[in-house]
């Protein structure tokens, strides 16, 4: 009976053939390590972020007078409502841990370079829907935190040429953030996870054309890759459980380390706190934007900051593969770079002093630097490693890649 | 590298500079049915006249436990899902005080430092050399001392202005977050859960890749 349900199908829609070619045929290398597991985490937060949110925006009110207090209606009088938006809250938090750590992880393995750059790109672009959806996210609540907040984020398009004014007021839909804003940035709040959810299919597609990258950086003989059904489904949903023992223990245990006590005092356009700060994901870019004294100069800082990483496939140009494994120098300026983030975080968090901000414009200066001197650094590197002796796999990949690019461009 | 170190180390002086800004004794909060009660006669006898807690119903302190004809004789002829709501007229308020006192029922939540910063704000009241009121933890406060910790002078009486502030806040840091004892129980059990269940995947996880050689 099932096989004549499933033949149905086949003949009007290739059923058997898509979880063949895409699951329990699709060829996976099998020393992925568990950094590779944060993609599907990145995926499950994403449906979970779906289904809570759906559920608490029906019971939630977009408007200034009320959504405040319809927060309070969810959290103490809808049946498990405080579960439903402490997993939402704090699924915000886990969506971009998990993200950081898949995007350290490409960084590390050089997962960007040829032919992964689409799907590094459309990573960046998921980033940045990311992004804006949680900044709109952050204003439902109508708190002091998410006034303030979303006050002076707008308030950095000012730096707009020749029509910031306009800009504001527009995003705005007010001179102030007001009504107006409020319902805006939840009907974006409730359409951005979709396009999300579109641009994640553009980057499977490209996952499934181009395949892993695996931690040696080297393509491996058909014989070291493995279908992605059982084994990875297997390893994915352990991986999954342990991730959810530790999202589990801050959804019941700290949910609110995780919430500003200031976003506990409603909305007051009339009293400013006395210290404005982003959520944690977003304090290494806030800093940066602080570190510079001129306003447009931060933000344009600021909005280079996130895209730098997209232009890491041309920043990058050693031609030994692998990213980290098999480059001492590029290893350290990988560490380097994520301390550097540790202390843009930091100088981010704390109010600005004297010497905080001295600190945040160095480690801004580095955070630049990192990028712009990667390419230097990469090709003297390379320099010294080919000097030094590599591998065998490693040289029959570069020449094989070589070979490859001179090909398609005799072509 | 040295250089980051270097930093690092400015960076954590920096933080306990900042640290001793606002010093809070730090306050265990006694959870118990006996505190929360005792911390709700309290604070109908010396807060609630002037403040409100508009997202608790009286109807959430029955459920919580506390006695029908408690509830009865604070709630007077309103219904029981009525919210608590304050006595004070706002224009009252605003003749008075200058400003309206604010809702309590985030209060626990809504400050840096939490039922701490409660505590030592409502222990922080003493006179000044003017013989004016004034509080070391929010000196621009409009409240007067209410539990009047700063007339009080012989130790008994102090200790049991204490206890008073240290009940109030257990009440305050309940109305806060109703649904945290429900929320930890419930905790226990998830995490147990998937404790097991991650073991288990890990043998799954195992027993499918021991096929490969």
């Amino acid at each position: 009976m099932a096989k004549r349900i499933i033949d149905w199908i086949d003949h009007r829609f290739p059923l058997t053939r898509f979880i063949k070619h895409e699951l329990t045929g699709y060829p996976t290398p099998r020393n992925l390590s568990y950094w590779w597991n944060f993609g599907f985490l990145a995926g499950f937060v994403l449906v979970l972020q779906v289904a809570t949110g759906i559920f608490l925006a029906m019971h939630y009110k977009a408007d200034v007078t009320l959504s405040f207090d319809s927060i309070q209606h969810i959290m103490r009088d809808v049946n498990y409502g405080w579960l439903l938006r402490y997993l939402h809250s704090t699924g915000a938090s886990a969506f971009f841990l998990v993200i950081y750590i898949h995007m350290a992880r490409t960084l590390y393995y050089g997962s960007y370079r040829a032919p992964r750059e689409l799907m590094w790109w459309t990573g960046q672009g998921l980033l940045l829907l990311l992004m804006a959806t949680a900044f709109m996210g952050y204003l439902l609540p109508w708190g002091q935190m998410s006034f303030w907040g979303a006050t002076v984020i707008t308030n950095l398009f000012r730096a707009t040429p020749f029509i910031g004014d306009q800009v504001v007021i527009w995003l705005r839909g007010d001179y102030t953030v007001g009504d107006a804003t409020l319902t805006r940035f939840f009907a974006l709040h409730y359409l951005f996870p979709f396009l999300i959810i579109g641009a994640v299919l553009i980057h499977l597609v490209a996952l499934h054309t181009v395949r892993s990258s695996n931690p040696s950086g080297i393509d491996l003989k058909a014989k070291d890759n493995i279908p992605f059904h059982p084994y990875f489904t297997s390893k994915d949903f352990y991986g999954l459980g342990l991730f959810l023992i530790v999202y589990c223990t801050f959804v019941f245990f700290f949910p609110d380390k995780l919430i500003e006590p200031a976003n506990n005092i409603p909305a007051n356009p009339m009293q400013t706190p006395t210290h404005i700060v982003p959520e944690w994901y977003f304090l290494p870019f806030y800093a940066i934007l602080r570190a510079v004294p001129n306003m447009v100069g931060g933000v344009v800082a600021m909005g280079l900051s996130v895209m730098m990483f997209a232009f890491m496939p041309f920043l990058d140009r050693s031609r030994i593969p692998g990213g980290a494994h098999f480059r001492p120098w590029f290893r350290i300026q990988f560490y380097l770079f994520l301390l550097d983030m540790l202390v843009l975080g930091y100088v981010g968090y704390i109010p600005p002093t004297n010497n905080s901000i001295v600190i945040g414009q160095i480690a801004t200066l580095c955070y630049f630097g990192s990028f712009f001197l990667l390419p230097f650094i990469s090709k003297a590197e390379e320099r010294w490693l080919v000097k030094r002796g590599l591998p065998p796999a490693v040289q029959t990949l570069m020449v094989s890649e070589a070979e490859e690019k001179s090909r398609r461009k005799s072509r | 590298m040295k250089k980051f170190i270097a930093w690092l180390a400015l960076c954590s002086l920096i933080s306990t500079a900042g640290a001793t800004e606002t010093k809070l004794e730090k306050i265990q909060v006694d959870t118990s049915m006996a505190a929360v009660e005792r911390g709700i006669d309290n604070l109908m006898g010396n807060c609630h006249n002037c403040h409100t807690l508009k997202y608790v119903k009286y109807h959430d302190l029955l459920h919580f436990g506390i006695s029908k004809s408690k509830v009865d004789a604070w709630r007077g002829d309103q219904p029981l899902d009525a919210p608590m709501t304050g006595l004070l007229p706002d224009t009252a308020a605003m003749q008075s005080f200058g400003k309206i006192p604010p809702d309590l029922s985030l209060m626990a939540n809504a400050r840096e430092g939490g039922p701490s910063y409660v505590y030592a704000y409502l222990l922080g009241y003493y006179t000044t050399a003017e013989g004016l009121p004034g509080n070391h933890i929010f000196p621009e406060t409009k409240m007067p001392d209410a539990l009047g910790i700063s007339s009080a002078t012989d130790e008994a009486q102090r200790a049991e202005i204490k206890s008073k502030a240290r009940d109030i806040v257990s009440f305050l840091t309940w109305a806060a977050d109703p649904h945290k004892a429900e929320r930890h129980r419930l905790g226990y059990y998830v995490i147990g859960y998937l404790l097991v269940l991650t073991l288990m995947m890990y043998f799954v996880k195992k027993k499918i890749w021991s096929r490969l050689e």
